[in-house]
């Protein structure tokens, strides 16, 4: 994982991460245990309005938690009112950013962006490239039900073969 | 998939590979990428029960840790990249370079394929959100997709 990654997979600003661990003097490490930790702490934070510190320390006990996925973290002497984390609620929240960061938000190209080809050039540019410019002739004959009906039919072959491939 | 999103009466938009089939693009594509309602609390339990039913689960993380699929999780993760029994599902509340649904479907256009009718992501639009989405993967596809407009605007 890279430090976006664990910003998306935490649902959380990168400088805020950069700032929240120098405020409570903790190192950020890359990778998914850390992204879930800081994922809750911002989600407390946030959602509750509950202090940085106190938000690390309730993220810290419900995530050590080991007998129950409903973690109460917090309540006073008479129960009155409580503070209580749904593990496998946020767990779920936290699973669908995690696999959006790994899966999504990989590195971007780096340096200045290309700017958009001028439509004369775009075929030549293609056909550079080593795009088959006859293919995409003849693909703007078809009406776009024909052409899903072939990428259908070209998704089952390629699915077919792999699985004859395992 | 998309005849269970239509049936559901969820209001989406197909983005990325399958748009750019329809589009005249050769590459071939195995998941589906869809652009949904997020403002509609209606349309985002819709979704959420469609793909609930298929069984979803993220993509590209350890199988077998509890997973809710329901309209809180969608709240909470706008933007899920799904494995399920139907096959691969990308549902996202927002388009880069592009904008969320209501601007996402400014830029579309209805098609009837597969047997349903749905909303497509428009060529130009297309092109704007893989050039703003940035990956080498999409940066890839553009060749393709731009010669695609050039002689489509060229027959026109």
């Amino acid at each position: 994982m890279n430090a976006h990654q664990v910003a998306v997979a935490a649902a959380a600003d990168r400088k805020w991460l950069i700032n929240s661990a120098a405020i409570l003097r903790r190192r950020l490490r890359n990778n998914v245990a850390d992204a879930k930790w800081w994922g809750l702490v911002r989600l407390l934070t946030e959602a509750l309005a509950l202090p940085l510190a106190t938000a690390a320390s309730a993220a810290t006990a419900s995530l050590e938690a080991r007998s129950t996925r409903l973690v109460t973290v917090g309540a006073d002497p008479t129960h009155s009112a409580a503070l209580w984390i749904d593990l496998d609620r946020y767990e779920s929240i936290f699973l669908g950013n995690l696999s959006r960061a790994l899966v999504h938000e990989t590195p971007k190209r780096r340096g200045r962006p290309s700017l958009p080809i001028k439509p004369h050039d775009a075929v030549t540019a293609a056909r550079n490239y080593g795009v088959d410019v006859g293919l995409i002739r003849s693909a703007l004959e078809r009406t776009p039900a024909e052409r899903l009906a072939m990428l259908e039919a070209n998704s089952r072959f390629v699915r077919e073969i792999r699985g004859k491939a395992k | 998939m998309l005849r269970g999103l239509v049936a559901k009466k969820v209001r989406f938009v197909v983005v990325g590979g399958l748009a750019a089939a329809a589009h005249g693009s050769s590459r071939v594509t195995n998941d589906l990428d869809v652009c949904y309602d997020a403002l509609d609390g209606k349309n985002i339990d819709a979704l959420a029960k469609v793909l609930a039913g298929w069984h979803a689960y993220p993509r590209g993380v350890e199988e077998g840790l509890p997973f809710i699929m329901d309209q809180r999780t969608l709240h909470g993760a706008p933007i899920l990249t799904l494995t399920t029994t139907e096959g691969d599902i990308d549902v996202m509340d927002r388009i880069a370079g592009i904008g969320a649904y209501t601007e996402v479907r400014k830029h579309s256009e209805r098609i009837a394929a597969l047997g349903v009718n749905f909303r497509i992501l428009d060529l130009p639009s297309l092109i704007k959100a893989k050039r703003a989405a940035g990956r080498p993967r999409d940066f890839e596809h553009l060749p393709e997709l731009e010669a695609l407009l050039a002689l489509r605007n060229k027959t026109l």
